[in-house]
């Protein structure tokens, strides 16, 4: 054991790191903001649309549950270039992770509107709401409540799985990591550097999260039972 | 036992097997001997240096210099399959007690680990579609360019040439499919790349716009080694001087090493 660490990389190379992990977090977040859009409304189809359209969804949800996010970020990346659309790396990887997130979502969110007591919805009807305000108020807030923990879970995954749309030149966390690496052959420390900020994002992210679901419900806030 | 002493004789065993690393160590050439195994890292993934033939078995001019090394030397050899950007750190955490692995000899690199004399060569080139001019680095500017990440031509396209848009792909293989799907016009690569890329992809015929580097390639050594470096150095120029260097070369690329190498033999 002879290898000496050395962080003097960092002095030279801070910025990088600091653009890189800007993008991480723009990356992340459209992703989380659209990707949970298109679950939810999903997993609306899923649950009440008409058959057809609930099997699309669910074929939706099991291709993309079970390949490799990598290999959908290169069918964008590649594929739709290879067709003649030619989109950068940024927005193929936002897309990809868009996808991505948006059939996460649709099972997490589906499992949520299920667990609302149909009586639930049916008082609301009885008591005048119209169709929007009960989707808003009586399933939708509700449902997210009763899986926030599991939707912000899947959240901070997908700002760690991020780090493979280094692959197709997204200079993002990871590709800065890699090019530091490369340049200083400080490897391990460089992984060291870039683990400690993942960890760091991701409390940023869940102390975030926290934040937003104890504005949001109303409910769990006066009872006092907020995480 | 308590979980406090569990976490204590996990740590006590960590520095226990430190100890057993610590004494272990001894001189790089006199542990070879000892295993009679050589750890050399490589990349298999650049034809013809090094690839995998029809059965799924390690080929090519850097392969065939790995196994000529191992037989004089009277070991075994064990290939430690690696990619270009871990080539290095496989010899800073003693994965691998060489490196061949079209491993060009640059300052920086030489700051981390020794080279040995060169053994072959690889040329560098900008290349791209027809129709787009570009004659010398300044006609880059402005362009969008790929690149394998960690090569000299990232470096090259990141420090030497300036306002460049530089794509950095993760291995050759995806910048190759950078170029054949249309999401770069223009690719820094290693010229013996070229051929493949142009079979694949006969509607994107692609042609070199100018030479970056010819680079020579050396074996890579820990620094530190000085014994290993002086085994390894007096091996090549045996090699290029009975001419079995020359000869791999020429089975696999089909000329034979420029003069900038045969010389080092002499």
């Amino acid at each position: 054991m002879s290898y000496q660490l050395d962080f003097s990389f960092l002095s030279k190379s801070w910025p990088a790191f600091v653009a890189g992990t800007w993008l991480t977090i723009q990356l992340t977040s459209v992703a989380i903001a659209l990707g949970f859009a298109l679950g939810t409304l999903c997993a609306l189809t899923r649950v009440y649309a008409h058959p057809l359209l609930r099997r699309l969804v669910a074929g939706y949800v099991e291709v993309i549950r079970n390949t490799p996010l990598l290999m959908q970020i290169f069918i964008v990346y590649f594929g739709i270039a290879s067709l003649g659309l030619k989109l950068s790396a940024d927005v193929s990887a936002v897309i990809a992770l868009v996808v991505n997130m948006g059939a996460y979502t649709t099972e997490i969110m589906r499992a949520g509107i299920e667990a609302i007591p149909k009586t639930q919805v049916e008082s609301a009807d009885v008591l005048g709401l119209s169709r929007l305000q009960v989707i808003a108020h009586v399933m939708l807030l509700p449902a997210i409540e009763r899986v926030y923990p599991a939707l912000t879970g899947q959240f901070v995954l997908l700002m760690l799985a991020s780090s493979v749309t280094s692959q197709i030149s997204a200079e993002e966390l990871t590709a800065t990591a890699e090019r530091v690496q490369s340049q200083t052959y400080r490897s391990f420390e460089v992984y060291v550097v870039v683990a400690l900020v993942y960890l760091l994002l991701s409390l940023f992210f869940r102390v975030g999260f926290w934040a937003i679901g104890t504005v949001l419900f109303v409910r769990r806030r006066r009872l006092g039972t907020t995480r | 036992m308590t979980r406090r002493s569990i976490i204590l004789a996990g740590v006590l065993a960590a520095l226990a097997c430190f100890a057993v690393g610590q004494a272990a160590r001894a001189d790089a050439l006199d542990d070879i001997r000892q295993a009679k195994t050589i750890r050399i890292a490589t990349d298999l993934g650049l034809p013809p240096y090094s690839m995998t033939d029809a059965n799924m078995q390690p080929t090519g001019s850097d392969i065939e210099t790995a196994r000529l090394l191992a037989r004089d030397f009277g070991v075994q050899l064990a290939l430690v399959p690696t990619i270009a950007a871990s080539r290095i750190p496989m010899l800073l955490t003693g994965k691998a007690d060489l490196v061949i692995a079209t491993l060009s000899i640059t300052p920086d690199r030489a700051k981390v680990i020794d080279f040995s004399v060169p053994y072959a060569t690889l040329r560098t080139v900008i290349a791209g579609i027809r129709g787009i001019k570009v004659e010398t680095i300044a006609d880059l500017t402005g362009k969008t360019v790929g690149v394998t990440r960690g090569t000299p031509n990232d470096l090259y396209l990141s420090e030497t040439a300036k306002g460049v848009n530089v794509l950095r792909y993760e291995d050759d293989a995806t910048t190759a499919e950078a170029f054949a799907s249309g999401q770069v016009d223009l690719i820094a690569t290693a010229e013996l790349l070229l051929p493949p890329i142009a079979q694949k992809n006969t509607s994107r015929q692609i042609e070199i716009k100018y030479i970056i580097e010819a680079y020579k390639l050396a074996i890579g050594v820990k620094k530190g080694e000085p014994r290993l470096l002086q085994a390894v150095d007096s091996w090549v120029r045996t090699n290029l001087k009975n001419g079995k260097l020359n000869d791999i070369y020429k089975r696999f690329h089909g000329t034979d090493l420029p003069e900038v190498i045969l010389k080092e033999g002499r």
